[in-house]
């Protein structure tokens, strides 16, 4: 056994006709000269050359002197704004997870046992998770007007489907022998869930939750460059005035606070799962 | 009382589950059904509480046709006729005394339950029933911490929690070694004399089927080939009912009295496991 295992060597006849160098040299660079094909169209088609990047860089300068140095007056009413936006997204993310509860048991084969329900429910999902987030934000701006409720709204949608899929997902993992049991003693389906089923998925639902809660953070700063309030608002504005010492400010703050929260989300996180 | 009367059910895929079964079980009975797997016992006992549904005749369970039950209905009978499974079928994650109240649902409202409100008398039940199966020190341990045997004796009090009239046991044992495997039938033997639940077990060990049972039914190929008192009942009825010469495998052993027939399986043996 142990024998077979070694490996042969290129010496023994036998393998050697094996390796066939021609045929996997030619084909890697028959693979290699049409990516290199695709890379050349597709940059001349857009204009886009490494020319272009080192002229950009070399922009560098101009720009870090408008950014620095950064200007701290701003701090107070971008914390404000900054705090609006984890407003934001804990109440879109509060109502998501409340909402994906029935939606992602109807989207779970093994429970929900009607097929054109599931059907319409996934299909739904679906259409919502290829929306991006800034769209979204368009369309509820443009809906609700400027401000934070069309963001809410926006976050929600989006943290939704999302939540939908992973939390279906997981439902469609789980141990379906407790709920047998429970239908066996007369339970109705509702027991059944609550008892067979939430506790098998309540650490990962938790753990989603909260992660749709950080990605939410973030998006909230992208959807309020187009007016969805919050500090990526504020941010907009300064950069329409020019301020640059403020944005770079903002830009920082934003940092700080990502991590901060994408941290302490992990954390918790690492000790539910 | 349980009637099966020219019950058959042919599965989906056109598989012959159960062909004209025609049994009575009276109340109190401790019945075994043996069989090779693949023979029907399963079918046969899910059908009891309609976890599978037959497809023809009628299954009387206390003077009333239960193959037309739905819903509400179908609920209600469910709550008077516990189950035990070979996997025990748990909720791992949930502690001892949750699974064990679990039992109680179908005499629960399904708001009451969601929120976790069972009556004083619920729990009391519930606690009595794992000391009826002395694991109550184990009461706030998660099920999944438990060994095999102590998880099935946590099934049988969940079973007990739910007062029900009938207990279907579907091969309660399978998954147990052979002392852990006695352990639970004598609960299951002592719960049966002593609250005289009718109780049916599948099983499909002969040492066993002999050992426990008041009366056994062998099934071969969704038919009923043999019913009778489990003292009429030789290795010779066993041949007949699987239909093939007793193996080693067909015996669980681990007790006193089947040392020979351990041997003389084991003579036979060298066909392999199934």
């Amino acid at each position: 056994m142990v024998k077979e295992m070694n490996k042969p060597s290129l010496a023994e006849d036998k393998y050697a006709p094996m390796l066939s160098p021609w045929r996997v040299k030619s084909k890697i660079a028959i693979i290699f000269f049409i990516v290199l094909f695709f890379l050349f169209f597709s940059s001349t088609r857009t204009g886009v050359d490494f020319g272009t990047l080192l002229s950009g860089l070399s922009n560098m300068g101009q720009i870090t002197d408008k950014l620095l140095p950064p200007n701290w007056g701003i701090v107070g009413p971008a914390m404000e704004r900054l705090i609006e936006t984890i407003h934001m997204a804990i109440i879109a993310t509060t109502f998501a997870v409340l909402v994906v509860i029935p939606v992602s048991l109807l989207a779970a084969q093994n429970i929900n046992s009607n097929k054109i329900v599931y059907n319409i429910t996934r299909f739904i999902m679906n259409i919502l998770r290829t929306i991006p987030d800034i769209v979204l934000a368009v369309i509820f701006v443009g809906l609700f007007g400027i401000g934070v409720f069309g963001g809410i709204v926006a976050l929600f949608v989006f943290s939704l489907g999302i939540l939908a899929k992973l939390i279906s997902e997981t439902i469609e993992s789980i141990d379906m022998e407790p709920v047998e049991a429970m239908r066996a003693s007369g339970a109705s389906t509702i027991q059944a869930i609550a008892f067979a089923v939430v506790p098998q998925v309540l650490p990962q639902f938790s753990s989603f939750s909260l992660y749709v809660f950080e990605i939410n953070v973030r998006a909230s700063v992208v959807i309020g460059l187009v007016g969805a309030g919050g500090i990526g608002n504020l941010m907009m504005t300064r950069f329409g005035f020019n301020d640059y010492n403020s944005v770079f400010t903002i830009i920082i703050i934003i940092f700080v606070v990502v991590v901060l929260i994408e941290y302490i989300s992990g954390k918790i996180r690492e000790a539910i799962v | 009382m349980i009637e099966f009367k020219d019950v058959s059910l042919v599965y989906p895929n056109g598989t012959q589950g159960l062909k004209d079964v025609n049994i009575t079980i009276e109340d109190g009975e401790f019945v075994v059904i043996v069989g090779l797997s693949g023979a029907g016992k399963s079918t046969l006992i899910r059908s009891i509480n309609r976890l599978v549904s037959p497809t023809s005749g009628e299954l009387i369970v206390d003077n009333d046709n239960i193959l037309k039950y739905r819903g509400r209905k179908l609920r209600k009978l469910r709550t008077k006729i516990g189950m035990i499974f070979q996997n025990y079928n748990l909720v791992r994650r949930s502690s001892v005394f949750k699974n064990v109240l679990a039992g109680r649902l179908g005499h629960t409202g399904t708001l009451r339950s969601v929120f976790n409100f069972f009556s004083k008398d619920d729990k009391a039940l519930a606690y009595e029933s794992l000391k009826r199966v002395n694991i109550e020190d184990k009461l706030y341990s998660r099920a999944d911490e438990l060994s095999g045997g102590q998880q099935q004796r946590v099934s049988i009090a969940r079973v007990l929690t739910q007062k029900p009239k009938y207990i279907l046991a579907d091969e309660p044992v399978a998954s147990l070694d052979p002392p852990t495997s006695h352990q639970v039938m004598k609960y299951l033997k002592k719960i049966n004399q002593e609250d005289g639940i009718t109780t049916i077990v599948n099983l499909h060990f002969i040492d066993m089927a002999m050992e426990y049972a008041d009366r056994i039914i062998g099934m071969r190929a969704g038919e009923v080939v043999f019913d009778g008192p489990a003292s009429e009942v030789t290795e010779k009825t066993f041949e007949e009912i699987y239909g093939r010469s007793i193996r080693d495998e067909d015996f669980v052993g681990g007790a006193e009295e089947d040392q020979d027939d351990s041997v003389k399986g084991a003579e036979e043996d060298g066909e392999g496991n199934e």
